[in-house]
């Protein structure tokens, strides 16, 4: 392997990380904005990653999934749910379904868990890239794990961006982007579901006087 | 060429006319009129399909063949049913002050973007495509859901967005892994996702990306599905649904996720022997076959009667897909579109009783015989054709997912099936335990099911309920159902035939 190849796969590397290390600081944290705020950290990350893969690759049309990362991840998205939460005059996550320490250790195993399920599949891919795989896994598995910890109608959404960005990861790292039609339509779909919970939580507000979640047991057998 | 553009161009343009009209009967005129022109491009591209075996088209953006055009053929049919049913149901929530009139407008654009994504999704060629377009059927319909803005309607809807979010999120990694493998066997970047370039290299595809993508796709797309354990949201969304969008949740969204599993089954039985994906869609099959008769039995809302009910018709369907072989995918296939008209019908019935009992327990809908003679009978059709009674259409696929799930020793070459269900010798026991745990649940809902219709039909009407119905351009699709599926019972179509036998070969390996 190249010195340049084997430097460039460092970066990557430490790119994804970077990303997983926001993931663990997004469940250790209660103040809403501060959630938001790490999603936008991780959302510039892996706008580097991308570009970094970009540069090394020579692939051009992922700098411009990367600029639409930044666009929509870094500023849209986050300057919505910022705006939502001012509005909700709701700074804090108070009741949490499983508390902080508890929270990283199962973090911590499901990193393993994700190395695990990827191993046998790693090897194939691109020798730059491929550990960013089991990173992905594991940061869509937090996210995962984010949504159902929380109950305010923010933490979850932005646990549902933290998925999404997981997924994007392993797109561009392990496989160096997706179609340009279907990156858009990703990109499109998540911008359309972070204004419908922008709706969302105003409604619930009027209507049930909070956006916490658990609030909403109407429905059931 | 331009029955597809007709079928993708339509929803949009209708979509676009509903936000800016603002007279109820004009807006009922272009939703009708519509549906009316998707129905007719949708024969002219079955016919097309039946004689060239498939199209391509939009610079091999759109991809039908005999599957997405059987898929088609029930979003068109269903759909067009429920504009004519929405004319009289949406008018009388008007004229109630349910919903502001001015309100209306945004109702019709968000059901026809609904039906955009959909027809998307079934058109798609790319893989990815087809995820956008699912993903895309979930933002139009939550606000549908909740479009009462009652409490439990928004929560209902909330729900909704974010369990089946959540679910296409993974399912999207299944697409991405699905790309892992295949771009560098493709090399082009543009045709790694495309359904027929990976069909062409599917043998060459790494075995265990395939598997761990099929299984990601599988939650994912089984959430919308509905499959247990994913399905805690349909319940709710589906009873406090307005009853339209009800009927077509059940009976085409379900159908095209459904779809979306067997697009990805269809994939992978290429590389990895199809004891694989059946033994998977089996197992999620019964489980939600036995978890929806057991909560039939509990219901006290005919809605989530109905709700309880599509689970468990999906897991009968995903049966006998998991069962695979000619009989059993063709049963499957064919219990799609029975389960589309049936759960539609029902549910067309469902907004009919609300409207005039105003209440959705069943304790409180007594009569129905007196009060309104024609739901009645629709609603007993109904009830019949979705336990599988005969002369009803259901009847004959479960017949036949039935016995191909007893015979499959015999017919087809894909053994094992149920290594997780039932530990016994010998492959025939197996696949007898299989017979007998699916007829036990099968009488289990017979009897929850009919009791609750049964209570709801005959006694006496409770006091201050008016009597009588008058005929109104609601109770044409309900006549043109119930003639449906008395007639798929006794004789199936020869353009149906073909086109079923077709998509079957589409799904089954040889």
């Amino acid at each position: 392997m190249p010195a340049s190849t084997h430097l460039g796969s460092q970066l990557v590397d430490l790119c994804s990380v970077l990303l997983l290390l926001c993931c663990f600081a997004i469940v250790a944290q209660r103040r809403l904005s501060a959630c938001v705020d790490l999603f936008a950290l991780q959302s510039a990350f892996l706008a580097a990653t991308a570009a970094l893969v970009a540069f090394l690759t020579g692939h051009k049309h992922i700098y411009f999934a990367a600029a639409l990362t930044i666009v929509i991840k870094v500023i849209v998205l986050p300057r919505i749910l910022r705006k939502v939460i001012e509005r909700l005059n709701v700074s804090r996550e108070l009741g949490m379904n499983i508390n902080i320490p508890a929270g990283l250790l199962i973090c911590g195993a499901l990193v393993i868990i994700a190395f695990f399920i990827t191993q046998p599949i790693i090897p194939l891919g691109y020798l730059l890239t491929r550990d960013s795989l089991a990173i992905a896994l594991a940061i869509i598995l937090i996210g995962f794990f984010t949504m159902i910890a929380r109950q305010k109608a923010i933490t979850q959404m932005v646990g549902f961006l933290v998925m999404e960005n997981g997924v994007f990861l392993g797109a561009t790292a392990a496989a160096y982007g997706m179609p340009l039609i279907v990156e858009l339509g990703v990109f499109f779909d998540v911008l359309v579901a972070g204004l419908i919970v922008g709706i969302y939580t105003h409604r619930l507000q009027d209507t049930f006087d909070s956006v916490d979640t658990s609030t909403l047991t109407v429905l059931k057998e | 060429m331009w029955s597809v553009i007709v079928l993708l161009a339509g929803p949009v343009l209708a979509g676009l006319l509903s936000l800016v009209i603002h007279r109820a009967r004009v807006l009922h005129v272009v939703n009708f009129s519509t549906m009316l022109a998707l129905a007719v491009a949708e024969t002219a591209l079955t016919r097309q399909v039946l004689a060239e075996g498939s199209v391509m088209t939009l610079g091999g953006l759109v991809y039908v063949d005999a599957l997405s055009d059987f898929i088609l053929v029930i979003i068109t049919a269903i759909g067009l049913s429920c504009s004519l049913y929405m004319w009289s149901y949406m008018d009388d929530r008007v004229a109630r002050g349910v919903i502001a009139p001015k309100r209306l407008g945004h109702f019709f654009f968000l059901f026809h973007m609904f039906l955009f994504a959909m027809v998307a999704a079934t058109m798609a060629n790319s893989l990815g495509v087809q995820w956008v377009a699912l993903e895309g059927t979930t933002l139009a319909t939550t606000f549908l859901i909740a479009f009462f803005r009652k409490r439990e309607s928004l929560e209902a809807g909330w729900k909704y967005l974010i369990l089946c979010s959540v679910g296409i999120a993974l399912a999207l990694f299944g697409v991405v892994l699905t790309y892992y493998s295949s771009v560098r066997v493709l090399g082009d970047k543009s045709l790694a996702l495309n359904m027929i370039a990976l069909i062409g290299v599917a043998n060459q595809l790494d075995p265990n990306v395939l598997k761990l993508a099929f299984i990601f796709m599988l939650v994912g797309y089984g959430t919308k599905v509905g499959l247990v354990p994913m399905h805690s949201w349909l319940p709710d969304a589906y009873s406090e649904a307005p009853a339209p969008i009800a009927a077509m949740l059940a009976g085409v969204l379900e159908t095209v996720a459904v779809y979306t599993v067997l697009r990805s089954k269809a994939l992978v039985d290429q590389a990895l022997p199809s004891e694989f994906t059946g033994n998977l869609l089996l197992t999620f099959g019964l489980l939600s076959f036995i978890v929806a008769s057991l909560f039939i039995l509990i219901q006290h809302n005919y809605k989530r009667l109905f709700a309880y009910s599509s689970i468990e018709h999906m897991g009968l369907a995903m049966i006998g897909f998991g069962v695979g072989g000619m009989i059993g995918t063709f049963g499957g296939l064919f219990h799609l579109l029975n389960h589309a008209v049936a759960k539609a019908l029902a549910f067309f019935v469902a907004g009919n009783i609300h409207r005039r009992f105003d209440t959705l327990e069943i304790d409180g809908v007594r009569g129905l015989a007196r009060v309104q003679p024609i739901t009645a009978v629709a609603i007993l059709v109904a009830g019949c054709a979705l336990v599988g009674l005969p002369p009803f259409s259901p009847f004959v696929s479960e017949l036949l997912v039935v016995s191909a799930v007893a015979a499959q020793d015999f017919s087809s070459d894909t053994m094992h099936v149920g290594r997780f269900v039932t530990m016994t010798i010998s492959d025939e026991m197996r696949s007898l335990g299989i017979v007998v745990l699916f007829l036990f649940f099968a009488v289990v809902l017979f009897g929850g099911f009919m009791f609750r219709v049964g209570a709801m039909v005959w006694g006496a009407p409770p006091a201050g309920i008016a009597q009588g119905e008058s005929w109104t351009a609601g109770h044409v699709p309900l006549m043109i159902m119930i003639v449906a599926l008395l007639g798929l019972g006794f004789v199936l179509p020869e353009p149906i035939q073909t086109l079923l036998t077709r998509a079957v070969n589409v799904i089954v390996v040889r």
